[in-house]
């Protein structure tokens, strides 16, 4: 029986040349756990939101969407509200009370559903998402993951038949993300409600899902297994394939027949058949670490706590970062990451030991001048920088200079953005133009907090180009990321921070190369063969060498 | 008739003037409480009124940013020590919310905060009295195009408001609970003592609105077309 | 440390206390019952904030002798004149009735010390969610939003930090400036996101039917018992102030009612939350005691 049916939707926003999607035909079955993957602007949130009426935008629509049998807007909101859920990607924003117990009950409370029911529903959701101990605490004393895990649960709070989640774990680090996932997995075998997802994360998601819809400017251009899909958009050269899972990746750019392999167990099952048993090569050459530049940054046992009372969260870091190079620092929650940043740039102050910036003591700049033409730092959220109405004027807050101005725009890529308000904008331009903004500043050396946070496999490319031009020009870079995928390809030195020390500095083909957990999904699929491949680039370089004259 | 409608007129012509009677034959400091009583009979149309219009998401959502946005306004100010922008902010609410939403915003803001800082007897007197400074400015300005809008005119009108609005009334507070003995001479002088604090609330409040008020209204007004609200 | 004892009880129960306690406290100017009040007040109050509340005690004193002594300035009716002070007779009954009112602000602050410990605005908002649904989630949502603005303002106040925009070591009029662009900064970022506020209100089904509003306080037997002993207690005292009981005048003679049995009850009323709160250490004690 469908479910959802969607017939040859097309709609435009107001003003707009292009329609927002076009011709959208689209079936869904009860109990289906549907992926909606493509560029962001791709028109996969404007599809999402069709299939709610509330948050149905305003603008230029034909054809219709039927609930069952009934066009959706003929559905009463009250019956809407509570069939179909909905959770959004920033989990602070989406909540609206200050209880979690409160939060729970909110649906339910909105649509005059009654104590004793309420009640009851409240305690068997706190129950099943693991919240009983968080159940009287404030929201603003989660983390972003308990956060939207709260989401995901006061919706489901209203008991609906279909749940849509819109990036939900784009905002979440890799392990509060995974944890989400497998929530949402979990709501549909056990609970059988129909989930449609768009996610970055294909990775994750797409050896768990029943079908793949790839869409790309308001159409849909691939709608398939997930084993297929990949398949299907290798042959057609499609950029989205640069987002499907590792393993995929591998086996279609080393021309794998058969099946593909979704999964790092698939994957390596797959690479166990196909490679000949003798290897020939085993391992990439190291990197260069080219001539010794002078240490950009160096921290020097550095002993830090928040107060007096607490306890250590740096416990003699030690780190040097040389000069010229993209360094990233990499380490699970709480480890200290953020700390370390926040030492650097003077926000948290050491009680034992010296932070030196081009081999001058921090404390030994005065006034600002630690923050003019020397360090700045790209914070985590690019929001916390906007304060114009828009991109230029924000920009010419830092930098009057016009030329300078249309220089770093073209570097940034933003310069077709620049009238804009910066609030219009998409997550990965809006990191984009805080980062024009910290660049204004002319720094030496910069920080980045989180910067791939939010950001699909597309804007993480050409942030990555922006970060190597910089790094040409002579600016030194620091990355604190949760991104392992990212510091693999991008980074020149990680360094590994754990309970408050910094244990290693490495390249990241010696560092990945070496761990087993914490790495990337083509190490874990290929260690067993090759000794440091570490990118899907890797793999498939070893995996060619290996396979000549075969 | 409405409910609010209905409490309206029965605060004015029975609940207000019956609190003042009896309020006489309470011992004590019994005009604490109708002092008290009084204000909760004044505040509470507003609130009936809210509730009655049932407002919708984007409104409470907008009201509420708003109210938290005057409480945690001190916060930006954290190299400035004494420096406090709220009533600024309240009048500009009263601009775009209107005389009804401006009475909201300032009298739960000053609810609010007093969850943070301690409730006290108090806090009615300052529920009246930053919401009379919304409602004021709600009255004065808001889909108004009489009044001028720029930032000296509005900045002069919030000195003005704070100097003779909510002063006299947060002063009147400290004379009922403070003074043994109303004599002329003591409540002038309770009201004396207040001037210079009172004339650097009302600074704060000019340069507020001096500097902020251009950049802050143009804000606003794209988030209440965003909404499609008080258009 | 867990919640004391009262703190546990229904909200109803800690209102109507309060408001009986500070209406009781506003109203008797017998010194006898200020003096119960004074002891009550600030017994239950210490017992509640500790080291707290001794040093807002400590406040409270000065404040408490300035009232008292500035009465007889303007009040020189008495009988006993202790002094001649500017020409003008500082009279022994002015000073009593100085510190008579001194104490009942002492004790209106002492249960509004204790009222902002008990009432937390979660309780405020359950005890009126019902009658007020509109206002009382309005007052949620700032609840939830205050924090949120606090830490926003620090990210912001931080990030511009780092690009070389700090308020520190600037002139007065460059600090006003900074701080108007950080709050400026603020309330186009929490604006802005409060449209994804409201699009997930509307999501989950926010104005599409009447509200009715989850409790989690319930009235158990143990709060309809002190709902009843604090009525009792109440209604008693409320006989004895119509007796006039309660009544004293300070000036120009002082005179005051016999203390009665009102006293006692009065005492009973106002110290039950000591009781609860003492009966819950020690019957924690011994439970502890058992493991």
């Amino acid at each position: 029986m469908p479910h959802i049916h969607i017939q040859d939707l097309t709609f435009a926003y107001p003003g707009a040349n292009a329609p927002a999607l076009q011709d959208i035909n689209l079936t869904i079955k009860q109990g289906e756990y549907i992926a909606i993957c493509g560029k962001s602007g791709s028109g996969k949130t404007t599809l999402l939101r069709h299939l709610k009426s509330v948050l149905t935008p305003h603008g230029e629509r034909t054809g219709q969407i039927l609930l069952g049998d009934t066009p959706l807007a003929q559905v009463p909101p009250i019956e809407q509200a509570c069939k179909i859920g909905y959770v959004m990607q920033n989990p602070a924003e989406q909540i609206v009370t200050d209880k979690v117990w409160h939060e729970l009950a909110f649906g339910l409370e909105s649509v005059g559903c009654d104590r004793e029911t309420m009640r009851s529903r409240v305690g068997e959701m706190a129950c099943y998402f693991g919240i009983g101990d968080w159940f009287h605490k404030d929201v603003a004393t989660l983390s972003g993951g308990q956060q939207q895990l709260l989401n995901l649960a006061s919706v489901m709070a209203m008991q609906p038949d279909v749940l849509i989640l819109d990036e939900p774990t784009s905002q979440l680090d890799p392990l509060a993300a995974s944890d989400f996932l497998n929530t949402v997995r979990k709501i549909n075998l056990e609970l059988g409600t129909t989930v449609i997802i768009t996610e970055h994360r294909l990775e994750d998601i797409l050896p768990a899902v029943d079908r793949v819809v790839v869409m790309e400017r308001g159409r849909i251009i691939e709608e398939d297994l997930p084993k297929n899909a990949a398949g299907h958009l290798w042959e057609r050269q499609d950029p989205m394939f640069a987002a499907m899972p590792t393993s995929a990746q591998v086996f279609y750019r080393s021309s794998g027949k058969g099946e593909s392999p979704l999964t790092v167990r698939e994957g390596r099952t797959w690479l166990e058949n196909t490679l000949p048993t003798a290897l020939k090569c085993t391992q990439l050459p190291n990197s260069e670490t080219g001539e010794k530049t002078p240490a950009a940054l160096q921290l020097k046992d550095i002993w830090f706590r928040y107060e007096r009372n607490s306890q250590d969260v740096l416990r003699g870091a030690e780190l040097a970062v040389s000069g010229r190079t993209i360094h990233a620092i990499v380490g699970g929650n709480g480890a200290g990451k953020s700390t370390l940043l926040k030492a650097v740039c003077g926000s948290a102050r050491p009680y034992r030991g010296a932070v030196s910036i081009f081999g001058k003591k921090v404390s030994h700049y005065k006034g600002n001048s630690l923050f003019a033409n020397c360090l700045a730092m790209l914070p985590q959220d690019p929001k916390s920088l906007f304060v114009k109405d828009s991109v230029s004027e924000d920009m010419q807050e830092v930098c009057q200079d016009e030329n300078r101005l249309k220089e770093v725009a073209v570097l940034c890529q933003i310069d077709a953005l620049l009238d804009r308000h910066p609030y219009d904008l998409s997550g990965g331009e809006q990191q984009r133009v805080a980062l024009a903004k910290v660049l204004l500043t002319d720094p030496k050396l910069l920080l980045l907090d989180e910067p791939t946070k939010g950001m699909d496999c597309f804007f993480k490319e050409a942030f990555a180009e922006i970060l190597c031009k910089l790094k040409e020009q002579g600016i030194t870079v620091v990355i604190v990321s949760h991104d392992v995928e990212f510091c693999a390809k991008y980074a020149d030195f990680v360094s590994m921070v754990f309970d408050g020390q910094v244990l290693t500095t490495q390249t990241p083909r010696q560092f990945f190369g070496g761990n087993s957990f914490y790495t990337t999904a083509a190490n874990r699929m290929s260690r067993s063969f090759f000794q440091n491949a570490v990118t899907p680039d890797d793999v498939v370089a070893l995996f060619r060498e290996n396979s000549e004259g075969m | 008739m409405k409910k609010s409608t209905v409490f309206t007129l029965l605060s004015v012509f029975v609940l207000i003037p019956g609190a003042l009677f009896l309020g006489r034959f309470l011992p004590g400091r019994g005009f604490y409480l109708t002092s008290t009583l009084v204000i909760l009979f004044v505040l509470l149309p507003f609130f009936l009124a809210f509730e009655d219009r049932r407002p919708q998401a984007r409104e409470l959502v907008l009201i509420a940013v708003l109210c938290a946005l005057a409480v945690a306004s001190r916060a930006a100010f954290v190299w400035l020590p004494h420096f406090k922008p709220l009533f600024g902010v309240i009048i500009l609410s009263g601009i775009v919310c209107g005389a009804q939403g401006g009475f909201l915003v300032g009298a739960v803001s000053a609810f609010a905060s007093n969850f943070l800082f301690g409730q006290g007897p108090w806090t009615p007197w300052q529920m009246l009295a930053y919401g009379i400074c919304g409602l004021v400015a709600g009255a004065c300005y808001h889909k108004k195009d009489r009044l001028p809008k720029d930032p000296l005119s509005l900045g002069l009108f919030g000195f003005v408001a704070v100097l003779f609005t909510v002063c006299p009334i947060l002063d009147t507070s400290t004379v009922l609970t403070s003074l043994t003995v109303f004599t002329p001479a003591s409540v002038f002088g309770i009201y004396a003592a207040a001037i210079p604090t009172n004339l650097i609330q009302a600074g704060c409040t000019l340069v507020t609105l001096l500097v902020l008020s251009k950049p802050l209204l143009y804000k606003l007004a794209r988030i209440t077309q965003k909404y499609g609200l008080y258009q | 440390m867990g919640k004391d004892g009262f703190s546990k009880c229904h909200p109803a129960v800690n209102f109507l206390f309060f408001v009986g306690a500070i209406v009781f406290g506003v109203l008797f100017q017998h010194p006898a019952y200020l003096l119960a009040g004074l002891l009550c007040a600030g017994a239950y109050y210490l017992l509640l904030c500790g080291q707290k509340a001794l040093k807002s005690m400590a406040m409270m004193l000065p404040l408490f002798l300035i009232i008292a002594a500035i009465n007889p300035l303007f009040n020189t009716r008495g009988e006993h004149i202790l002094f001649h002070l500017f020409g003008r007779p500082y009279t022994q009954e002015a000073l009593g009735y100085g510190f008579a009112v001194g104490s009942i602000l002492v004790i209106t602050l002492l249960w509004f010390g204790c009222y902002n410990r008990v009432m937390t605005e979660d309780k405020f908002t359950a005890l009126f969610g019902n009658l007020m649904p509109a206002l009382s989630l309005l007052l949620v949502m700032v609840f939830r939003l205050i924090p949120a603005l606090l830490y926003k303002s620090k990210q912001i106040t931080d990030a511009r930090r780092c690009i070389g925009k700090s308020g520190e070591n600037l002139t007065f009029r460059q600090k006003i400036s900074s701080g108007m662009t950080v709050l400026l900064a603020l309330a186009g970022w929490s604006l802005e996101s409060g449209i994804l506020t409201a699009d997930s209100m509307r999501c989950r089904g926010y104005g599409t039917a009447r509200r009715t509003n989850f409790q989690v306080y319930r009235l158990h037997l143990s709060d309809w018992v002190l709902l009843a002993a604090l009525a009792l207690t109440a209604a008693v005292t409320v006989c004895g102030a119509a007796v006039g009981a309660t009544e004293a005048a300070y000036v120009p003679v002082f005179t005051a009612a016999p203390v009665s049995v009102f006293l006692p009850v009065y005492c009973i009323f106002l110290l039950i939350p000591t009781i609860i709160h003492i009966k819950e250490v020690v019957l924690c004690r011994i439970f502890i005691s058992k493991i």
